[in-house]
């Protein structure tokens, strides 16, 4: 460093951070609450399956990831009144009826025989859903102005990655006759039917699409 | 799925066996290790140079494996059972998380037990499982369910993660006492938990505190039985008395679960007494 005076760019070459968003403030903790909304169901989900399942392996692996659920959940939380909602209880909705609906389909199985299918529910519909909707949440806000909101997002993808992956290696070694294919196959035609209607875990506008429209990049240059 | 399950629910596998409490403490091969010690039977201290000590620590190892995994279950159904609210079926949204955490922690503890358990030489299934950690953790009311497990079970989790650290040290298991040392902490962190909550929720409720505590006194005889958990020098699981005052006790407290255990004890032993009369004559 030859010399601490010289002028330098604020924005380093590499750093290719821009202002412009999808989302405003009141969009996000809308979204912001509907991820809460979602996580709470699912870590109560989880909780609540684990004296039903009797596979040692996955009861444990369910105790795990009940957690991850919750600490999602928690980091929504507190971000809500940084995103000027005072009251976090009062954005902590659903996105429509389907998504309630969609909760109630995914948490049917209570049996101990239907370990397959309360894992397909989790781990092969759920969770690709909030990779997805998060996926597009990280890659379409403001780079700047929302950076602690990505900072949750890629925390939070780092464990539904890996909890995806656990899930499905589950699933896999459960699966060993043609029926049990049928029932996992079932199950997930089921729910993925219900999350259709309900147009994704944040509902329509999950994944951006029509209903995102109308919601044009903010703050971009005209 | 339905809120507020109960014991019947729980899931296990082929290798579980399922055993009641009265079941356990009227086993009567206990009855014959009474009349052989001339003590209180099997509940004695975890001597190592005791020839049957081995197989006692892998007893109570598989119970402590057991006891975790409803630790799991307990914590997984207080998540589901109770919505957020401030109504006595109620609980807070921090509560909640408190629980998920718990669920990680035992989830992590059965992994620990199961690890140990084949250190030691046992198989899973090898010895019967109770349930009375499960039934506590079925009570409706919230903060009597916290109470009851995190705060007397949970607490005896702390003597007895206290008892077999020593052992591990006193038979030269370092793997033994190093895996205890790191539950002990995750233990003295929930009946931290529930002390906190117990103080939290029944602030301007005293009625409500002492039925929880009420319901505390109940779980702790139970598992004070016959002396297996006291300050006694031949008590199997001593009471900790300086890990349950980082989790929250009192020291009145600490004092009323010692008697509570004294009063147990003599209890049993006036009953053995009877019925050696009662043989005798
Ligand atoms: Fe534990």
């Amino acid at each position: 460093m030859a010399d601490a005076k010289k002028p330098r760019a604020a924005f380093a070459p590499w750093d290719r951070r821009e202002l412009p968003g999808s989302f405003t403030v009141e969009e996000t903790a809308k979204r912001v609450g509907h991820y809460k909304w979602v996580e709470m169901r699912l870590f109560e989900a989880l909780g609540g399956w684990v004296p039903t399942v009797p596979e040692l392996d996955v009861k444990m692996r369910l105790g795990t990831h009940t957690y991850h659920h919750a600490w999602h959940a928690d980091l929504w939380n507190k971000r809500l009144p940084e995103l000027r909602e005072m009251n976090p209880e009062r954005l902590t909705a659903p996105a429509n009826d389907h998504i309630v609906e969609f909760f109630e389909a995914m948490t049917e199985p209570e049996a101990p025989e239907q370990t397959i299918e309360k894992l397909v529910g989790v781990y092969r519909v759920l969770i690709p859903a909030k990779i997805a909707a998060y996926t597009y949440h990280l890659n379409n806000t403001s780079t700047i102005t929302d950076a602690p909101t990505i900072r949750s997002i890629k925390f939070i993808l780092h464990d539904e990655y890996e909890d995806w992956t656990n899930g499905e290696m589950l699933l896999q070694s459960l699966i060993e006759t043609d029926d049990e294919i049928e029932r996992a196959a079932a199950q997930q035609i089921r729910l993925e039917k219900i999350l259709l209607k309900a147009g994704g875990i944040v509902g329509p506008g999950s994944l951006g699409g029509e209903s995102q429209a109308s919601a044009e990049t903010v703050g971009a240059p005209a | 799925m339905k809120k507020h399950n109960d014991v019947t629910s729980l899931a296990r596998d082929s290798r579980f066996e399922r055993l009641s409490l009265e079941d356990q403490f009227s086993d009567p091969r206990n009855a014959v290790m009474v009349g052989r010690t001339g003590g209180t039977g099997m509940r004695r201290r975890l001597d190592p140079a005791r020839p049957g000590s081995p197989d006692r620590a892998r007893s109570l190892m598989h119970g402590i494996f057991t006891g975790e995994i409803q630790a799991l279950e307990g914590a997984g159904r207080t998540c589901f059972d109770f919505e957020v609210g401030t109504g006595d079926d109620e609980v807070p949204f921090e509560l909640k998380l408190d629980m998920a955490r718990q669920c990680w922690d035992e989830a992590r503890h059965c992994e620990i037990s199961v690890k140990l358990g084949e250190w030691m030489g046992t198989e899973i299934g090898e010895f019967a499982e109770t349930t009375v950690l499960f039934e506590a953790a079925c009570n409706p009311d919230p903060v009597l369910r916290l109470t009851g497990v995190n705060r007397a079970l949970e607490g005896l989790a702390i003597d007895v993660f206290n008892t077999m650290r020593e052992f591990g040290a006193e038979t030269g298991d370092p793997l033994l006492h190093f895996c205890e040392d790191w539950m002990l902490a995750d233990e003295v962190t929930h009946v931290k938990m529930g002390s906190d909550w117990l103080r939290r929720l029944t602030e301007k409720d005293p009625e409500r505190r002492s039925r929880a505590l009420e319901f505390q006194r109940v779980v702790d005889k139970l598992f004070s039985g016959a002396g297996f958990r006291g300050e006694e020098e031949d008590s199997t699981i001593r009471l900790a008395r300086r890990f349950r005052e980082l989790a929250g006790f009192s020291t009145d407290e600490i004092d009323e679960i010692s008697e509570l255990s004294r009063q147990s004890r003599d209890e049993a032993r006036a009953r053995i007494a009877q019925r050696a009369l009662t043989e005798a004559s």
